[in-house]
């Protein structure tokens, strides 16, 4: 019995006087607060805030004076808690969201050329710019769906890319992958917009799509101040984005989508009746 | 000579730790996704498989037999075990933090390793001597590696492939798991034991 | 022919020649279009800088477009005739880009005061400049300005010319034709070049489906120390770096270039075109077109104005035979799709294919299985189901060390692929971003 507890004790205290030496001579300088941060940050290491990591974005905030960018997909939760650690003044996060700006899909838009190749809109790009007619279409091959750390974003049976609004953090990856630029960022709070991106003539729009913009002025007419059209294409002021939902009853081709009464045709993003907003926002 | 030749054969190809005797297998599972992570992770353990072997070797064979305390076995390798892998811990935090941040949780986790404490028993269970004991332990360990690393190159090249959705990740990773013991099976009957 | 065998070059594949439907065809002459359409971009390099405006009369060799930098040439008209438009029109890329529309006045009358002269009495520096503003480029499809690639720095000594006579794509018969009727020309121009150059050692390359060529340049040879090689008949003999390999057993380092061997290597028929610039004085203004395939009537080789729109060579050429699914400029394996035959033949048309429905196979692709065809015929040793694995996922990095960058983008791997992978565009693909990195770095 003796043997036995003096033993064990012996050998306990021998580790821990080694241990003990061991962490003096290979002591590390961590700061509590950057691993408090690190804690906080979603961990997707998405690297929109341009760090390499939520890792290098939390070192930046315990070491520097200010926090020199935001964390998107965190939102204006997590910046709270952060400045809070830091015993900074609260730092405001305008709400983001990706949103693809076109519905020709498919069975609406036209193509100019069979392509057969690489299911990637970079490459199919760089042939004769690109498959479809309409330059400013999205092809649907799919890069954004791919870099999307949230997979937030899906690919209808047509061909065509939908951002789900819920799960999108606005870190702004999928916008960089396009090569057209038909993702844009909007603000979570502007639910209508003009989904087509093609700046030509509408007489020509009319020829390769049947739901794009043709540039007839009936938007800006029903709301002067939520619309303006610029090279052929309308766009939402998005300053005014709670006057935008009167025209989209009127538009005549039917590319103005108000994403609180649905989602483009084919995707599997549920219809919602109430403000699509992340849960953890305030409102 | 050919003795020690034989422990050491029989420990990395023969008995493999991972492949035939399926201990470590968390670590074997969670460090492999790299090359260079698995070589890492391979080289720590190498150091407290040989160490813990030592260690639990002397206290084997000048306490617990001496004062009768067999029974505290179990208990004493591991405090041993843990000691050692909390000091690998500081070490590789300090020298390299790039492997201790992509080692991650799987470190400390060293300690709970069936395969080091394997290790220590199969060494008091098969009697080796000192130096049998330690060349078996370097044999298990060099084993360990080489089983990781094999493994790492394996899932690199799995990542290259277009898995079915239902078979992505863990599931792909245990089959072939499965099929790099079943190739290590060549070694059976080698070695005796 | 040659006793024992051929020189080559590891890997390379062997596609089923058809050369006969034009083979034996002497060249004709294309008669002018209604209108031509010269882009001024149809190098290597910047484009051309406009120098005229509508309206204006132009004669046969007058600059449309002055060269923009070092790595660039000047365009010229083709004819004589009035400028009707500069406007962006449809190019070989797929895209609208700037280019001068000319209506030929049917007099065909050359510029005053072409420079023509004896090479003899001329420098190095001088003739380089002169191949310049004759817009001279490299023919053989990649239409790299020559003076520039006569060009190297100093620390990269030249020993060796050696001419391409190859002509490894199949369907093409344009080189072979201009061996046999106008192999003094060639000769000439070698000449030149090697003049520019300084070299003591010349070598004309010469695949042996062309035994009539061999001969023929032999003996035109005979009595100089111009060496014609026959090649063994693989694809792509004809790429750079594998004729230099199969040639002179020198192997180009991997992201080097010829001049890195101490090797310069021009096609027949910029070396035909160098010897018309400096002898003559006149510029690039037309070139020798192959006009093949299924889908065309009567395939012949045409000796053709550039800016010609294709649909005027297949007119020529007896007219469209049956439905086109698929038009090709240049050979099938390194040339490129067009949608339309509005797009003008430019400085780089070698050849025109034209196929219909049925030969053309449209099956969707499959995957990998490993059958690694693809990496025996790689002429350049590289992994192209690796490096295409990589890429498909994004990891540019991984391609790079697999060595992306050194594929010359053959066809070879594609062309094998059971599965109908495309190879040949994912590696471009993978190339493509490793660039747009280096630039940004």
């Amino acid at each position: 019995m003796l043997a036995a507890i003096l033993s064990l004790g012996a050998i306990g205290l021998l580790a821990a006087l080694a241990l003990g030496v061991a962490a003096k001579k290979f002591a590390v300088e961590v700061d509590p607060r950057e691993l408090a941060i690190l804690e906080l940050l979603p961990g997707a290491n998405c690297g929109a805030c341009g760090y390499p990591g939520c890792a290098g974005y939390a070192k930046m905030v315990a070491n520097g004076d200010k926090i020199a960018a935001t964390c998107r997909p965190g939102g204006a939760a997590v910046m709270t808690k952060i400045a809070n650690i830091m015993g900074f003044a609260p730092i405001s996060v305008d709400p983001k969201v990706a949103v693809v700006m076109c519905q020709g899909d498919n069975s609406k838009a036209s193509d100019k050329y069979k392509y057969l190749g690489l299911a990637d809109c970079q490459a199919a790009q760089k042939i004769a710019d690109g498959p479809k007619q309409c330059p400013g279409g999205c092809m649907g091959l799919g890069p954004c769906e791919r870099t999307c750390p949230f997979g937030a974003i899906e690919m209808t049976a047509d061909n065509l890319a939908v951002i789900s609004r819920k799960k999108c953090t606005g870190c702004g990856k999928c916008v960089a992958a396009c090569p057209r630029d038909v993702i844009k960022m909007t603000p979570l709070d502007a639910t209508v917009h003009v989904l087509c991106n093609s700046h030509d003539k509408g007489a020509l729009v009319r020829k390769y799509c049947e739901i794009g913009c043709i540039a007839c002025q009936i938007c800006k007419k029903q709301a002067p101040d939520a619309y303006e059209i610029e090279n052929f294409l309308a766009t939402v002021v998005y300053e005014h984005y709670d006057q935008a939902a009167a025209a989209v009853e009127k538009c005549p081709t039917k590319c103005i989508r108000d994403f609180m009464i649905s989602y483009p045709e084919g995707s599997s993003f549920a219809e919602v009746t109430v403000p699509l907003r992340r849960k953890d926002e305030a409102a | 000579m050919a003795e020690l030749l034989l422990i050491l054969v029989s420990a990395i190809f023969v008995n493999n730790f991972v492949l035939a005797r399926f201990l470590g297998i968390c670590p074997f599972l969670g460090v492999s996704k790299k090359v260079e992570t698995a070589l890492g992770m391979g080289m720590a353990v190498t150091f407290v498989m040989t160490v813990a072997t030592v260690v639990t070797w002397f206290i084997q064979y000048f306490i617990l037999i001496p004062f009768g305390i067999e029974y505290l076995q179990t208990i004493a390798f591991i405090l041993v075990i843990a000691s050692l892998v909390q000091l690998v811990e500081m070490v590789i935090q300090k020298t390299s933090p790039v492997l201790y941040q992509s080692l991650g949780i799987f470190l400390p986790l060293i300690t709970t390793n069936c395969a080091v404490l394997g290790l220590a028993v199969l060494n008091i269970q098969k009697d080796y001597s000192f130096l049998e004991g330690v060349v078996f332990a370097l044999g298990a360990a060099l084993g360990f590696t080489l089983a990781m690393i094999l493994f790492a190159g394996l899932r690199e090249r799995v990542d290259l492939c277009p898995v079915p959705k239902s078979f992505r990740g863990t599931a792909i990773a245990l089959i072939t798991a499965g099929l790099l013991s079943l190739a290590f099976m060549g070694f059976a009957g080698l070695v005796k034991g | 022919m040659a006793m024992g065998r051929l020189k080559t070059f590891p890997g390379g594949l062997h596609p089923a020649d058809n050369k006969q439907w034009t083979a034996a065809k002497p060249i004709e002459d294309c008669p002018l279009p209604e209108a031509l359409v010269i882009p001024l971009s149809q190098h290597i390099g910047a484009p051309a800088e406009l120098c005229v405006a509508v309206g204006d009369l132009v004669k046969k060799g007058q600059m449309l477009g002055q060269a923009k930098g070092f790595v660039s040439v000047p365009v010229h008209a083709s004819t004589s005739g009035e400028i009707v438009a500069i406007e962006p029109r449809l190019h070989p890329s797929g895209r609208l880009l700037p280019s001068v529309v000319i209506k030929p006045d049917g007099d065909d009358v050359w510029l005053e005061n072409l420079p023509a002269a004896d090479p003899h009495a001329l420098s190095a520096e001088q003739i380089k400049d002169r191949l310049r503003d004759a817009g001279i480029v490299g023919l053989g499809g990649a239409t790299f300005p020559a003076h520039v690639k006569l060009s190297p720095p100093e620390e990269k000594p030249i020993d060796c010319l050696i001419i391409n006579g190859v002509e490894c794509e199949p369907y093409l018969t344009a080189d072979h034709r201009l061996m046999l009727e106008d192999p003094e020309k060639v000769l000439q121009g070698v000449d030149i070049l090697r003049q520019v150059l300084h070299v003591n050692h010349v070598y004309i390359g010469i695949e042996a489906n062309k035994p009539d060529a061999i001969q023929l340049m032999t003996e035109k040879c005979a009595g100089t120390d111009v060496q014609v090689v026959p090649l063994e008949v693989k694809y792509p003999q004809g790429a750079e770096k594998q004729l230099i390999l199969a040639i002179t057993g020198r192997e180009v380092p991997s992201g080097c270039l010829p001049m890195e061997v101490g090797v310069v290597v021009q096609n027949v028929g910029t070396a035909a075109a160098v010897a018309d610039a400096i002898v003559n004085g006149y510029p690039l203004i037309e070139r020798i077109c192959t006009v093949t395939g299924s889908g065309v009537s009567e395939p012949k080789n045409l000796r053709i104005r550039i800016g010609t729109p294709l649909q005027h060579l297949v007119d020529y050429c007896g007219g469209l035979s049956g439905d086109p699914a698929k038009l090709i400029m240049g050979g099938p394996m390194m040339g490129m799709t067009q949608l339309s035959l509005e797009v003008p033949a430019t400085r780089g048309t070698s050849g025109l294919l034209i196929f219909r429905d049925g030969d053309i196979d449209l099956h969707e692709e499959g995957p990998c299985i490993r059958c690694a065809r693809c990496v025996r015929a790689c002429p350049a040793n590289l992994l192209p189901t690796t490096i295409a694995a990589y890429s498909r996922l994004d990891m540019f990095e991984e391609a790079e060390q697999h060595h992306a960058m050194d594929c010359i983008e053959c066809g070879c791997c594609s062309y094998s692929c059971p599965s109908l992978i495309p190879l040949v565009q994912t590696l471009r693909h993978a190339k493509g971003a490793i660039l747009e990195k280096r630039r940004k770095m």
